[in-house]
């Protein structure tokens, strides 16, 4: 079981910058190696991509309680930046859910046999441009939800914006 | 060792003879006042203490004004927070989540109906966060009550004890949750009194129910800093007569509505 993790190991790191997902035959059956792409629009990540590897989920803990508890909002290291750039899908592009292979952070995860419960609450994927147009509809002659011509959203009406537009 | 039983008996007796004399007194020079002058000499030394060693912390809260604010206005709050923060009651099922509520109040004599908008009243002695078994209820420094849903394990306690049913809990399965209100299945969630706008923007943070209906000058709901006393919210608080919800209670809770 150790030769499997140490081989899996450093099979994923000498194997990370190659394109896509491979199987690498080994005396111990096929291991299939996440590689997670690297956003287009991003030149680098918080930080550099080894320390990211090893300490991201350190970064996320002290984040998430130096938020919630104390206000702190303006860090680097927030999950809602993170899904910012690698999960940022076109509304052309198909939506990639958490549990997907596919997911920037499922991939590894999925490989390690990594559990967690980030996305029970936080979106797993970027919702800047629907959050961003939907914050910004005027507010004026509140409320309208019911009235024709509204210009307060219905929440039933944005998500079946995000239903078409995020070809769920 | 008789003398010493004798002092034990007798000083009960000589506390309750001087408790009663004070108040007498007090009663005879200025009727009226006492409850009054207390509670704001407390209040002053406490900002005081503050004042002195670091830089005060605020204490936020609410002043909703009942008077100018329409059923419709109370309609629009509950949009505003449902829009800002994600959540619906589109079910209308009695297990919906419910950041703020509309609530009726009906004089039975007059018939007289007063609407207003109900949420959690952030008090300064919350018994959500008295009875949280595993601190996940909590209030921060600046007298804002939250959930922190990492550490919630939806026992629902805080719910049962909230005296204004402010809190519900998630009971399905939830995705594209706005960023500013992560929420999720099995898990408490409550009016977060704007947390994110109050990082932010500090003192001149608008909460969204506020910010649907306030229109020009006239506030309707007034966000500020109840620990400062020359903010507005203190400032119409000394002038005006405000009343807070089963006060009684004694929770001290940081909402306070005019005009009921």
């Amino acid at each position: 079981m150790r030769y499997l993790a140490l081989s899996a190991l450093l099979g994923w790191f000498a194997c990370l910058p190659a394109a896509a997902a491979e199987v690498e035959s080994s005396g111990f059956g096929a291991v299939v190696i996440p590689q997670p792409t690297k956003p287009g629009n991003a030149s680098a990540c918080v930080e550099p991509v080894d320390i990211m590897r090893r300490d991201h989920m350190k970064f996320l803990l002290h984040q998430r309680d130096a938020t919630v508890l104390e206000g702190e909002r303006d860090s680097k290291y927030s999950l809602v930046g993170c899904m910012d750039c690698h999960n940022a899908t076109e509304p052309t592009e198909t939506v990639v859910r958490y549990p997907d292979p596919q997911h920037f952070c499922a991939g590894c995860h999925l490989y390690a046999s990594v559990k967690i419960d980030c996305f029970e609450c936080h979106a797993d994927r970027s919702l800047k441009q629907l959050q961003q147009g939907r914050l910004d509809l005027p507010l004026e002659n509140l409320p309208l939800e019911d009235q024709p011509g509204s210009a307060l959203l219905s929440l039933q009406t944005f998500h079946q914006q995000l239903g078409t537009s995020g070809g769920e | 060792m008789a003398s010493e039983l004798d002092n034990i008996e007798l000083r009960p007796a000589r506390r309750r003879f001087m408790q009663g004399a004070a108040a007498l007194a007090t009663t005879l020079i200025a009727p009226g006042v006492l409850l009054y002058k207390t509670g704001h000499a407390q209040g002053e030394n406490e900002a005081n203490a503050g004042n002195k060693d670091r830089p005060a912390i605020p204490r936020w809260g609410l002043l909703i004004d009942t008077n100018a604010l329409s059923e419709a206005d109370v309609d629009a709050c509950v949009s505003a927070c449902q829009r800002e923060h994600g959540w619906s009651s589109d079910a209308g099922s009695p297990t919906d989540a419910q950041w703020i509520r509309k609530v009726h109040l009906t004089d039975k004599q007059s018939g007289q109906q007063t609407v207003l908008p109900m949420m959690c009243q952030h008090c300064a002695d919350p018994p959500c966060v008295d009875v949280c078994p595993t601190g996940a209820s909590f209030k921060r420094a600046d007298g804002i009550v939250l959930v922190n849903k990492h550490t919630c394990i939806g026992c629902r306690y805080c719910m049962m004890a909230c005296p204004y049913k402010a809190r519900s809990f998630i009971h399905e399965v939830l995705q594209d949750q706005l960023a500013v209100a992560p929420r999720g299945k099995g898990t408490v969630e409550s009016c977060t009194l704007c947390v994110h706008r109050i990082d932010r923007d500090g003192a001149n943070a608008v909460p969204a129910c506020a910010e649907a209906v306030n229109r020009g000058e006239r506030k309707a709901i007034l966000f500020g800093d109840l620990n400062d006393p020359d903010s507005e919210i203190s400032q119409r608080l000394q002038s005006h007569r405000t009343t807070r919800l089963r006060a009684d209670l004694g929770v001290d809770p940081g909402v306070s509505y005019q005009g009921l």
